[in-house]
């Protein structure tokens, strides 16, 4: 048994926690989201350094590397809350780079390590949002798969130039297509997201060619389905993991070095202990995560496990965020003070592919359904 | 090797010269021992290992099932299991499987240790009444005692001779358990101590006590203290049962009037007995957090299908979320043991470990007590499952206070983990003779 990184993977994680320091700083968040809120200066440096091309096949001037190696460069995002559609464009190439055809593979997944080319994925659904029940309709047509529905909230997907899509034939069986977003038939309507990234709503009647199907072109492309949803999943934990730790650090910092009745606000008991209750729920969230994303890595069954960590950075990343702005008092109320955009990062991923009722639904189905 | 290459690339001259160093040397692998990929699971040798004792445990063990004496009110009967089954484990070389040889241990690694412990839960056997011995007192006395200590205590304890129990609290001093005061005082080679103790766990059955007592009261108060092992059997030592919540007399009133101890009884150095007392505090914190407990997640949710409750979506939910906790814990440990096993010191994961297990336990026994139902209002042999989840119930407040209180726990999360000042303590350089005392 080994639950330590290998050196390997602490040089990756110092890497990108250099990059995130050196470049998502509040000041630059504050210039990005002034803009159009994707910030290419980072993403440049993160092609640079290779981490665009983290899960692309090494034939495709990738590093070939897995689920444990994301979530360890995801932690370091969300510790930084740095706007770029990291975890969107490394699911969908993973996804390519397991089910897609090699002459796909080839078209798209060269681009996507010098960042040229931007994937996201069309996960959630409108409504009761069971991402393995997708809500967009799928039929056969001549050359291809005609697609027709609508995902909403669709990370960056006004700056994708492709989206991984999921949707359902008549007769249940599931489709997993890469939809080019100039193609016909595709709108694309950008709406605010709570954590103020950008996202759009998709709403699409398009013929995708049998070439760009993904998965299920003549079968059900169910199990790719689960497969995405699963490190789309693991993704997110990786993400709240590090976002919970930015929103720790910085109440740490703000209880020990302000002071009222003459004494540091942590020596009060109260806030001490509130502060050191989220410090638990974030270890409770590291290994958890770790043990999920190195589950997926190895190929193992990991339905349960990745359902767990979706619990803790759903419920536990909750409370940890909202531990950090209530221990800021007023402070945290105005927002030129960074915390509060920890909060909503933290509220965002709390939902955004199901809350934690869902997923302990699931996982209760999973354990003690008769 | 082609990975190797990649990564290589993914170097660029941006980065800082200490990342590049650390990067070279681990494609060098020149770094010594930390290349080994991460495995949460058996390696081959700890499977192979997990088989043999599994293979051991499913021939020996269902021998000695001590059934539900724990949870009733036998506790003289538990104890008699509990050293029956001691006795076997030493005498098939499973004692002390990660104590040194030379202490008439195994010589195996904490993790082979702890994958015996998760085999051994799966029986219904006693293991309870040694864990301040075999948990607490055998690595304070590795790490402090002197050769001759070694020679006299150790062996009897891993074989399951003798019951120890704890004698650090005082009455009225609560969590300030430096703020000892009861008294030895040297007389020619015998120490003679006077005072009390309390919630001293099996105190009545006890052969030997660790006994924590002031030495120099012009000290301050974590200064002057000074740790002994106490024969029970001495001459003024009065031990009162306390009936507890659960029914049981776990805990003991212990006085002391005019105790002798020989000085060659003292473990470490007179007056240096608080550090002394850390390592057992630290293998106490380690040893209720590291589980070993008489009830698991799966025994509940087959409570729950027994009762035909697994239907309502509420239930499943709280099992789910109980089935959630219980894997935090897992890992934890698999963390604690990783850090262990490669001779570091653990990180944050050692405070962590027992409060987590504390809300565990309570959370999972108000989700027991609902799929219980009205059966829950019954006791003992009367109710489902022997009655053991109202067992389990009560005695929560043994974990959330045993141990240093959860909010002691905190307290140290908070100054060790998140690095907040100290708590502001008024009394800490004062000689312990002119503190306010309960």
């Amino acid at each position: 048994m080994n639950f330590d990184l290998t050196d390997e993977q602490n040089v990756l994680a110092d890497l990108a926690q250099q990059i995130f320091d050196g470049l998502s700083t509040i000041e630059r968040i504050v210039d990005v989201q002034a803009g159009d809120g994707f910030d290419r200066q980072l993403w440049n440096e993160l092609a640079k350094a290779g981490l665009l091309g983290l899960c692309v096949p090494e034939e495709y001037g990738g590093l070939a590397m897995n689920a444990v190696e994301l979530s360890l460069v995801l932690e370091k995002q969300g510790k930084t809350i740095a706007q770029v559609p990291l975890w969107a464009s490394s699911v969908a190439a993973m996804t390519l780079a397991e089910y897609a055809d090699t002459a796909l593979q080839a078209l798209v997944l060269p681009n996507v390590s010098d960042g040229t080319t931007i994937l996201s994925v069309a996960i959630a659904n409108i409504g009761a949002n069971d991402a393995m029940n997708p809500s967009g309709v799928a039929t056969d047509t001549d050359g291809g798969v005609r697609l027709v529905g609508s995902k909403p909230a669709v990370a960056y997907a006004q700056y994708a130039h492709f989206v991984l899509v999921s949707a359902k034939r008549a007769d249940g069986s599931i489709v997993l297509a890469l939809v080019d977003t100039d193609a016909r038939g595709v709108t694309l309507n950008a709406v605010s997201g709570s954590d103020l990234q950008p996202q759009a709503n998709m709403d699409f009647d398009v013929v995708v060619p049998t070439s760009h199907i993904v998965a299920g072109a003549t079968s059900d492309g169910r199990d790719a389905l689960r497969w995405m949803h699963e490190r789309a999943l693991v993704a997110l934990c990786a993400i709240q993991l590090g976002v919970a730790q930015g929103s720790i650090a910085l109440t740490a910092e703000h209880v020990r070095t302000r002071h009222q009745f003459g004494k540091p606000l942590s020596a009060q008991q109260a806030v001490a202990v509130r502060a050191a209750d989220a410090y638990i729920t974030t270890e409770a969230m590291r290994v958890t995560t770790l043990n999920a994303a190195w589950r997926l890595a190895e190929g193992f069954d990991a339905r349960q496990d990745v359902l767990v960590a979706m619990y803790w950075a759903t419920e536990g990343g909750h409370s940890v965020v909202l531990a950090g702005q209530h221990l800021h008092g007023g402070v945290g109320a105005d927002i030129s003070y960074p915390v509060h955009r920890f909060f909503l990062w933290g509220i965002q991923i709390s939902t955004q592919l199901g809350g934690a009722s869902q997923h302990l639904a699931r996982l209760g189905k999973l354990i003690a359904a008769r | 090797m082609g990975r190797s290459i990649s990564f290589q690339r993914l170097l660029s001259d941006r980065l800082s010269e200490t990342i590049q160093d650390r990067a070279q040397r681990t494609l060098l692998g020149s770094e010594v021992g930390k290349n080994m990929l991460m495995h949460i699971g058996d390696s081959p040798e700890e499977a192979a290992f997990r088989d043999h004792a599994r293979t051991w445990l499913a021939q020996h063990a269902p021998l000695y099932s001590d059934d539900a004496s724990q949870w009733h009110d036998d506790l003289g009967g538990h104890i008699t299991a509990c050293k029956k089954w001691q006795h076997v484990l030493y005498d098939n070389g499973w004692a002390g499987i990660s104590w040194p040889k030379q202490f008439g241990g195994r010589g195996g690694t904490s993790l082979q240790a702890s994958i015996f412990a998760e085999e051994q839960s799966k029986f219904d056997v006693a293991t309870g009444s040694f864990a301040v011995s075999l948990g607490m007192v055998g690595p304070t006395l590795m790490a402090h005692g002197t050769p001759e200590q070694h020679a006299e205590f150790l062996q009897p304890m891993l074989r399951g001779d003798h019951v120890w129990c704890q004698l650090f609290s005082v009455p009225n001093a609560g969590s300030d358990l430096a703020n000892i005061g009861t008294r030895a005082v040297l007389d020619g080679d015998t120490w003679i101590v006077n005072g009390q103790k309390v919630w001293t766990s099996f105190g009545q059955f006890s052969d030997y006590g660790i006994l924590l007592t002031r030495t120099e009261p012009e000290s301050p108060k974590h200064k002057g203290i000074t740790y002994f092992i106490l024969d029970m059997k001495s001459a003024g030592i009065e031990v009162r049962p306390l009936v507890q919540i659960t029914g049981v007399a776990h805990f003991n009133e212990v006085f002391l009037s005019d105790v002798r101890i020989p000085v060659a009884n003292v473990l470490g150095q007179v007056n240096n007995g608080w550090a002394v007392a850390n390592t057992t505090l630290t293998s106490e914190r380690a040893f209720i957090g590291g589980g070993g407990s008489s009830w698991t997640v799966e025994a509940l949710i087959e409570t729950a299908q027994k009762l035909g409750r697994t239907s309502d979506p509420r239930v499943r939910q709280k099992l789910a979320a109980a089935y959630a906790r219980a894997q935090t814990l897992t890992y934890l440990g698999y963390r604690l043991r990783t850090a262990s096993s490669l001779g570091l010191m653990p990180g944050p994961e050692m405070f962590v470990m027992k409060l987590a297990y504390a809300r565990h336990w309570e959370k999972t026994m108000d989700t027991a007590m609902e799929i219980l139902g009205a059966d829950a209002t019954l006791w003992g042999e009367h109710s489902i499952d022997s009655g053991q989840w109202q067992h389990h119930l009560l005695s929560q407040f043994a974990i959330r206070l045993g141990g240093g209180t959860n909010e002691i726990q905190q307290n140290i999360i908070g100054e060790r983990g998140l690095g907040l000042p100290r708590e502001p303590s008024v009394d800490r350089d004062l000689p312990w003779r002119e503190l306010v005392k309960g």
